[in-house]
């Protein structure tokens, strides 16, 4: 579904060279639940970003649903993430001045999709994370968790074949965390390919796999004492 | 365009700066329609036809100063050789000039009494000579006849007998009916000496632009004896600059007792006559060229704030897969709904400063497509003024959407 091959990601300015990827090699499966840890400046985001065509990179190939996006212009590259990817952001990245309805609705409406269309999925959607009764609320009327509801709905409302979650529950407290943390395992479970980022080992633990990065280089998590290793590392690190 | 909805929502939870260069917009909008209202007003009065031959026509003054200075005779005499020079087509001696600021004017009324309505008329005292030095065409009636001309003492109070008209002052002393018909007609002035139409001119002005009775003028087959003499010349095509010189110098190397002075073409009196009018114009183009600046100014200042503001809300869009044009065409689409709003104040504030320049100084009513017109540049305007900003905007990464600051 989504397979990475030597990718190299070269950030460059006129005094230094940083190699944030280097043969950057992973291959995700339908229906996994990937949590890619590491420490500060070990890639992860970089990852992330090229992962959900967010930046281009400058050397190896990556397949997306069996299709290269190597050498894709821009819009192509739009229409891809718009249709193929949902993503969930740290600081949930609501547009503070529209309504839940209308938030749910932005990637709808650069689908193309006829407005009954738009609004059974953003009902739909809104109704999946329990928040179908406050869309006409703006993002501010809401909590941080109930935030992150809505963007999940944001995500999901475009029925993505794989959800990038960035540090999803990075802004949250302990219990909005795992209320959050519920509705993607039961996202995951119906069957949505989903890819996070995270400093949380709580969070990394009801993965089922886990990605370790550092140094613009990915290793497989396999074991249970491995990965309480290398939370461990993560934790000490970033 | 199905982005408007939600892009008009949240411009009603920022109203504050959407509204204000809103009002700039409308404000633009009022002072532009009204202002190029004013000048195309303007552009009209100054593109009326005289009526005069200006290309070929110059005047002069004479001013005698001599003890023994005789007047009749040197009038007559000046005349008669200046007609005989080759290249001159006629001349009159007059008392006032067409579009010159000065001169005389009298009411005449179609029925005796002081207290019955007069029309206001400008006069002028020309010889037989007059229309064809003018270079006016006689519509009806005839010319006046050497010998009907007489001459005219400084203050003398009365009146010829006979008078030709413009075709614009029988019309509005006789609105009903044709200038054949006005002919013979008696008409009234000072109250109730009584003056016979025997001669109607297809047009010529009076020397005031700016009164609105400008094309009501009456000719009096006299010529006046005030010492102070103006010849009215017309010459053949391409002749004038040379006969200037040329009448100038004739007339002063006759040593007659007087003085030639004020040598000058009806194009330079029409040019000093509209001066004011050029010099508004050219005012009120430079407001509307600055204030339209300034608006679009306002405009890139608002959207490159905007855009500034909101550049992780920027990168999420593209994040969510707005493409580069969709995030132009988002900025755009908010500037085109700004500008519309201010455009809908400004229609209003158009049209109620034109119906208050309308009561206040008689100016006309603005034309119905002044509106839509400047409804369609300030909407090009704006877009134009949205352009390089919403450019930036969409070369925005959606990589900044992942960015934490």
């Amino acid at each position: 579904m989504l397979r990475m091959q030597n990718i190299r990601k070269i950030f460059k300015t006129e005094m230094v060279e940083t190699h944030a990827l280097r043969d950057f090699n992973l291959e995700v499966e339908e229906g996994d639940f990937v949590a890619v840890t590491g420490p500060s400046g070990s890639g992860k985001t970089t990852f992330l970003n090229v992962a959900g065509l967010l930046e281009t990179f400058d050397g190896g190939d990556y397949l997306l649903d069996g299709q290269s996006v190597k050498g894709m212009n821009d819009t192509q590259l739009a229409r891809l993430r718009n249709e193929k990817i949902g993503f969930i952001f740290q600081s949930f990245n609501l547009l503070p001045d529209l309504n839940l309805f209308d938030n749910v609705d932005v990637p709808l409406r650069y689908r193309g999709f006829k407005a009954a269309e738009r609004k059974r999925r953003i009902e739909e959607a809104l109704e999946v994370v329990g928040l179908a009764s406050r869309m006409k609320h703006l993002p501010a009327q809401l909590s941080g968790g109930q935030q992150q509801r809505v963007a999940i709905a944001r995500a999901l409302a475009g029925r993505p074949r794989f959800l990038l979650a960035d540090e999803p529950t990075g802004n949250l407290d302990s219990q909005m965390a795992t209320s959050v943390l519920d509705l993607m395992q039961e996202i995951n479970n119906q069957g949505t390919t989903i890819i996070m980022v995270t400093h949380d080992p709580m969070l990394a633990k009801r993965a089922s796999r886990n990605i370790f990065v550092r140094d613009g280089q990915v290793s497989e998590v396999g074991k249970e004492d491995d990965i309480v290793e290398l939370l461990h590392k993560t934790a000490q690190v970033g | 365009m199905s982005e408007l909805g939600p892009i008009f929502r949240a411009l009603l939870r920022n109203k504050v700066g959407a509204f204000l260069l809103a009002l700039q917009i409308a404000l633009t909008m009022t002072i532009m329609v009204n202002a190029i209202h004013m000048i195309e007003n303007r552009s009209s009065m100054m593109a009326r036809p005289s009526g005069l031959d200006e290309a070929n026509q110059f005047y002069l003054s004479s001013n005698g100063y001599a003890e023994n200075f005789n007047e009749r005779a040197v009038v007559e005499e000046d005349l008669r050789n200046i007609r005989a020079l080759p290249g001159i087509v006629d001349v009159t001696q007059i008392n006032a000039i067409p579009l010159s600021g000065g001169g005389w004017s009298m009411g005449l009324q179609t029925e005796t009494g002081e207290d019955k309505p007069s029309v206001g008329v400008a006069v002028y005292f020309v010889d037989d000579h007059g229309i064809d030095a003018f270079g006016v065409n006689l519509i009806a009636g005839e010319n006046f006849s050497p010998t009907e001309i007489t001459y005219r003492q400084r203050n003398e109070q009365g009146w010829p007998q006979n008078i030709i008209v413009t075709e614009a002052m029988a019309k509005e002393l006789f609105p009903d009916l044709t200038p054949a018909q006005v002919i013979g007609k008696t008409t009234y002035i000072g109250g109730d000496e009584p003056m016979t139409i025997t001669g109607v001119i297809d047009q010529l002005q009076a020397p005031w632009v700016g009164w609105s009775g400008v094309e009501r003028v009456m000719l009096v087959p006299q010529r006046t004896e005030f010492r102070s003499s103006r010849y009215f010349i017309r010459t053949e095509p391409g002749q004038r600059d040379r006969m200037m010189k040329e009448v100038e110098e004739m007339l002063v190397a006759e040593d007659r007792g007087r003085l030639i002075r004020n040598v000058r073409t009806m194009e330079e009196t029409r040019d000093d006559s509209y001066r004011s009018y050029s010099a508004l114009q050219t005012i009120l183009w430079i407001i509307v060229i600055i204030l339209t600046i300034i608006t679009a100014l306002g405009i890139v200042g608002m959207v490159t704030f905007s855009v500034n503001r909101r550049r992780k809300q920027i990168g999420t869009r593209r994040a969510l897969g707005a493409s580069r044009f969709d995030i132009m065409k988002h900025f755009m689409l908010e500037n085109f709904l700004v500008t519309s709003v201010g455009l809908l104040l400004g229609v209003g504030s158009s049209i109620a400063l034109n119906i208050w320049l309308v009561d206040a100084f008689s100016l006309p009513r603005i034309g119905w497509y002044y509106i839509p017109v400047a409804m369609v540049i300030l909407w090009l305007v704006g877009q134009a003024a949205v352009f390089g900003p919403a450019r930036k905007a969409s070369q925005i990464s959606p990589a900044l959407a992942t960015r934490t600051a």
